[in-house]
Formats: structure tokens, sequence, C-alpha cells
């Protein structure tokens, strides 16, 4: 077991650190020069100037030397600067990752509570009616682009029928009692925690619906019947409990697609995110902040794989990891 | 039972045990999905706008680049006026086709143009007094000249001034552009890039997944590993990261540096970029059936006849893996349209003036309020394709799987 953890763990650091040189290398690719922007704005600096801003940022070394000067760097624990905020990286990272955590979270809790009754609900009424009507709402959810709801949202609870705002984290006010910005913050997360849940709750109803049919035609559930236990005892403690196990893999690999969702659900809402965040620091070339956002979300979503693994052998006490 | 009865129960069973093809037994077995066969028309009614694209452009007179910003965000099933400049280009060719004198005397005659209008301003005035719409009406209740070429040109006139405005079934987006038939070029576009994208990286993944599926041992490690690690990667978050590069800076003095500036550049990108980040599930899939396959006696049968790794991979392997991998390829044209309108719609996907659903909804986000319906159709339509897409591949997962099919 320790092993295993200790392979995985070593496997998750490999690919991290073959992600960030190869992300830094994109940042290289990518169009517009970080000199060039800052001297754009002064008529004064002359070529040689420039040139020793290059030397001075380090920017006339090869990518792989200017790779290992950051990748230093961070390993020593400083995020570097931002360019466009003038403030230390760490200082926006902060906040915005907590604002990711708490939509991803809400998003996740929101879809579980609404996916696993409906899927459980469908498979035990498998080729009805209901279970037509939740298999079409399953696929519109995992078909339907997630800017597009976004904006269908925006458009009929903030514009037709004004009852939540329509974007950003939490509203501008200095005399809020706690209670009071905790319901405005509440307020703020309806919308994108809505528009981000779509595509999760389509997911896990059909996982839910195939898992719980396949638990549901063992030989066991026949052998509970037969010995007369309650139904609802069969489908809780027999069916749902065997269900859970591919479910859990589910939902801990859908991190990834959380956070991947979360980048568009956040830029459109203008919700203060880390997603939001990366792309917004490409766009105005701002390398260190895009660098460091991008390999905190990335080891986020490794991480949670990982643990999704480990689950896996807690959930079904048959895997072993020898 | 009646002897009648028997009759049609034996005819019944000898028909069931008649051998089908096993394309037969598929299709059959597909059809019954209903929601797929709905998918599969929908999908069909998609293909022919995309296809005939141009020629829907021909028929309805409508340019999917024409802009005018005095008929922005238009209402749905609205006529627009042509620009100024647009009619004077318009009179301009229309004067010089002809000698318009006695078309003009005419008109001044019928007293649709004041008699001290001098000759050369006269078409300029006449087209200028009034909205093309009423105008139209007026001409065509003027009386009708005696002289054939009179008429002729009366009928040019009115040719003209009909072409002056352009009817919106959809309404016109934020530079003047008419709506549908953006979103008829748009369809071309993003099930283009669909369409290629799922089956490149479909071949990317059969190549792969069988080379690691066959040779097994490190090959199958090394190549897995890669693979691993690319699905576990948040996708969205890295294509961003990646669609964000300057292709200049890449095929800059390369070979392929004629894609840079090309038409196409953005769509030329989307398309590469896509493949190079979907090709893992075909990947995973190939290697999954090769496992089972290549255990299996005829492939034993035909290396002991001699067959050569290429011959044995091609010919008895890759059959056998067709049926996974279409279900793959079917499921990844929803998923990479997806992903091209979420890159485009950010901005960083295929680039203005090409049109694509999603790029059609980048500028609509700020104007929502105003023209509601410019964010609403292309959304419907990606939505409506994926959704076709993703019961087709439900309905091809269905069919081709052996353990489903009923006789």
């Amino acid at each position: 077991m320790t092993g295993f953890v200790l392979r995985r763990l070593f496997q998750t650091l490999v690919v991290i650190g073959l992600l960030s040189f190869f992300c830094y290398y994109l940042m290289t690719l990518m169009p517009g020069d970080p000199i060039d922007e800052m001297i754009a704005a002064n008529p004064n600096v002359t070529s040689e100037d420039a040139e020793r801003l290059r030397q001075l940022h380090g920017l006339d070394q090869p990518a792989y030397k200017r790779y290992w000067n950051w990748a230093t760097m961070i390993a020593s624990g400083d995020l570097g600067y931002s360019r466009t905020y003038r403030v230390p990286v760490s200082e926006i990272l902060g906040k915005s990752l907590l604002n990711t955590f708490v939509l991803a979270g809400a998003a996740l809790v929101f879809s579980l509570l609404v996916a696993v009754p409906l899927g459980v609900w469908a498979a035990l009424h498998k080729g009805e009616r209901v279970d037509y009507v939740v298999n079409l709402f399953a696929f519109a959810g995992i078909s339907v682009p997630s800017f597009w709801i976004a904006i269908v949202l925006i458009l009929v609870f903030a514009v037709y029928v004004p009852i939540f705002p329509a974007g950003g984290t939490s509203s501008i006010s200095f005399d809020m009692t706690p209670w009071e910005s905790f319901v405005d913050r509440a307020r703020h997360l309806v919308l994108p925690v809505l528009s981000l849940s779509f595509l999760s709750i389509g997911t896990y109803v059909r996982y839910t619906r195939a898992a719980m049919i396949e638990a549901m035609s063992n030989d066991y559930i026949r052998t509970a019947r037969a010995k007369g236990l309650s139904r609802d005892r069969i489908l809780i403690m027999h069916g749902f409990r065997n269900a859970l196990i591919p479910l859990i893999t589910i939902v801990a690999l859908s991190f990834s697609t959380l956070f991947s969702g979360a980048i568009i659900t956040e830029t459109v809402f203008a919700y203060d995110g880390v997603g939001r965040l990366v792309f917004l620091s490409i766009q105005r070339n701002d390398f260190n902040v895009a660098m460091v956002a991008f390999m905190i979300s990335v080891s986020m979503v490794l991480v949670m794989n990982l643990v999704a693994d480990l689950l896996y052998g807690v959930a079904d006490p048959r895997i072993t990891y020898s | 039972m009646s002897a009648d009865a028997l009759e049609v129960d034996r005819a019944l069973r000898e028909k069931q045990l008649e051998a089908r093809p096993m394309w037969r037994i598929v299709l059959g077995q597909f059809v019954e999905h209903r929601m797929a066969v709905v998918g599969v028309l929908v999908i069909a009614f998609f293909l022919l706008v995309a296809l005939f694209a141009p020629v829907i452009a021909r028929v309805t007179g409508l340019d999917p680049s024409r802009q005018n910003v005095l008929a922005r965000y238009q209402p749905l099933a609205s006529w627009e006026d042509a620009s100024p400049y647009e009619r004077e280009v318009r009179i301009e060719r229309f004067e010089r086709e002809a000698d318009r004198a006695a078309l003009a005397s005419y008109l001044q005659g019928a007293g649709l143009v004041g008699p001290d209008v001098p000759q050369d301003e006269l078409f300029y005035a006449l087209v200028g007094s009034q909205r093309p719409g009423e105008l139209l009406g007026l001409l065509r209740t003027a009386p009708v000249p005696e002289d054939p070429q009179l008429r002729r040109g009366l009928a040019e006139l009115e040719d003209l001034v009909a072409g002056l405005r352009g009817f919106h079934l959809l309404g016109t987006d934020e530079l003047g552009r008419d709506v549908f038939i953006r979103l008829v070029y748009g369809t071309r576009v993003s099930i283009s890039v669909g369409l290629l994208v799922a089956l490149m990286s479909g071949l990317i993944g059969l190549v792969i997944g069988s080379l690691a599926g066959y040779y097994g041992g490190r090959v199958d490690s090394i190549l897995m590993r890669v693979t691993d690690a690319l699905l576990s990667l948040p996708i969205l978050v890295v294509l961003i990261v990646v669609s964000a590069i300057d292709l200049g800076k890449v095929l800059g003095g390369t070979p392929l540096s004629f894609v840079v500036d090309h038409q196409y550049e953005s769509v030329i990108k989307m398309v590469i970029i896509l493949c190079a980040f979907s090709w893992m599930q075909a990947a995973r899939l190939v290697r999954g059936s090769i496992l089972s396959i290549k255990e299996q006696e005829f492939v034993l049968a035909a290396r002991v006849l001699g067959a050569r790794d290429r011959t044995i991979i091609v010919s008895h392997i890759v059959p056998n893996v067709i049926a996974p991998l279409l279900v793959a390829v079917t499921l990844g044209i929803g998923n990479a349209i997806l992903f091209e309108a979420a890159l485009s719609f950010l901005g960083l996907g295929i680039q203005p003036p090409t049109p694509s659903w999603g790029n059609m909804l980048h500028n609509a986000q700020d104007m929502v309020q105003h023209a509601p319906m410019l964010a609403v159709l292309p959304g419907l339509l990606i939505l409506l394709t994926v959704i076709s897409f993703n019961y087709v591949g439900d309905g091809v997962r269905d069919a081709v799987d052996p353990k489903a099919i009923r006789r």
C-alpha cells in the first residue's frame, strides 16, 4: 500500500515537473514580448535600454535556462511578481484559489444531491417513461456548452427576472454584517454553481443509473429479497452500496472536469477564481501569474486523481495495491 | 393453437434462424434506439446545411461577411436598408450599364422625381428620397411604359431597388451581418472541425493503442504513462494555454510556414491542437481490446503461419477493434465541437471573420440584454448537434456490443 502510494506520488511529481517545463516553453511561444510591452508606453526607451532590460530580466537566455531559474525560484518559495497587478503572485493567488474551491465544491455537492437520486430513480424504473426523461436530461447535461447555459441563466435570472446578480464574486460594500455578506456571497454563487453543475449532473446521472442497474441485477439482490428483507434495506445496503464503487471514481475523476469547467463559468460570470486568473493572465501576458495558476490547477487535479485511486480501495475491499 | 398459427410460428422461427450478415444485425439493433435514429436525422440535416452553405448563400443572396453598421442588432425577421455608400455604388453601376436618359425622363414624367432635379443626380435623388421598401411599391404602381426598352429599364430599376433592402430572418449581429447565413457557415466550420478532429484523433489513438497493446512491455508502459498523464489533465485549462501560442513563432522558417496567415490559419491550428489532446480515449480503448484479442487462437494461428507483425495488426487485429473505435470517434465529434466552441467563445479558437458557432457567441455576451437571440441561437445549434452525436454514439455502442445482441 505505502509502496503504491509512493510510486503514484512520484509519478505525479514527474508529470507535474514535465508539464511545468512544457508550459513554460509554450509561454515563450505566445504572441507579445514582455519587454516590448513594458517599453511600449514610453517612447524615450532606446533599443540599448531595451537590451539592458532584457538582460536584467534574463530574457536573453535560452528557454531552458530561464525555466531553470524560474523553477529554482518557485522551489525556494518565491512565486514571482505579477506584472499587471503589481503585487506578488502569492497575494492574488490565495484568494482566487479559495473562491474556486468554494465554487467547485458547491457545484460538486449540488450535482451529487441532484444526480444520485435521479440516477437511482431512473435505474429502478428502467425502460419506463421516467427513465427516458431522466436520460434525455442527462444527455442534455453532457451535451450543453457550459458558457451557453451560463448566458441563458444570466438572461433568465438576472435580466428577465432579476433575482440574482449577473456576475461578480460579491457586492462592494463596507457596512455589511457577517450574515449579510454571507448571503451576498451565496447569492453571487447561485448562477455559477447552477451552470457548472449541468455537465457533472449529466455525467453522474448516467453513471449512477448504470451502476445501480448493474448492482441490482446481481444474484445477492435476489437472495436478499428471498430472505424477506425490506425493499429500502435491499436498495440501500445491497444495491446502492455496491453501486457506490464506480461512482466514487467518477466523482473524484470529474474534479478535473469541474476545474476545467470553472474556467468558463468564472469567465462568463466574472467570478474571481483561478480559472479566470489563468485566462486573464495569459491574455495580458502576465506569465508569472499564468504559470503558477496553471501549475496549481493541474497539480490539484492530479492529486485528486491519486485520491480517487486510494478511495477506490477503501470503497471496495476486493481491490488491493500490491 | 390452430394449424395456421403453428405454421406462422414455424416460418417465423425459420426466419430467425436464417443467417444474417453482421451489419444487418448491427443496423437492426441501432434502429431500435429511437433517439439515436433521431440523432442521425438531425446530423444528416446539419451535414447537408454545411455541404450546401455556398448554395444557400447564393439562393438567398446573403453574404456572411457583408457588414452594415447602420443595421446592427436587428431583431428577428427584419428588413434592412442598404447603407448610403452601397446605394451609391449600385446606382453608379446601374447608370454605367446602359443609357438611362430615357428612363430618367420617364420617371420625371411619371412624377416620381421633382421636375427640377438634374438628370445626372436623378437616380440618387430617387433612391435617396424614400426607403427602398416604399419606393419599390411606388415603382410597381407606376404606369407601364409602351416602349419595350423603357420597360426593361424600369424592371432593372425595380431589381436595383429590391436589392437595396435585405431580409434578415434571424436578425443581424454587432457588425450588421446576417445571423442566419453566419449560422449556416458556422455549421460548416464547427462540424468540419468536429469531424476532422474526431477522425484524426481516432487514427492517432488507433496507432498508439495498437503499438502499446500489441508489443506490450516497455513500449506499452511508456505510451500508456503518456496517455494517462494527458488524460488526467484538466483539458480545457491546457487547451487555453496551448491555443494562446503564436503559430508564427512555431512554424516560422519551416516548410509549414505557409499555414501562417492562411485564410483558415485559426481553423487549422484548432484542429491540430484539439487532435493533440483528444486521442487518449481512443488509444486506451484500442489497447484494451487488443490485449484481449491478441491472446485469441486466430492470432496464434496467423503467427504460426508466418504472418508478419504488420499483417497481423492490420488484417487481423484492426478489424476487431473497429467497433469500439467507432463509438469513441462518434462521441469524440461531440466533444470536439464543444471544445472548439468553448475556445472560440473565449476568443482563442476560430478567429473572425470566419464564423463558427463558438465565436458568434464571443461578442454576443456583452449585448445579451439587447440582442438575446444572438447568444441563444448558436448555443442551441451546438446543443442540438452535440446531443445528436452523443445519442448516435450511445446507439452505436449498444448496436456493436456483442453482449447486447438480441436475435
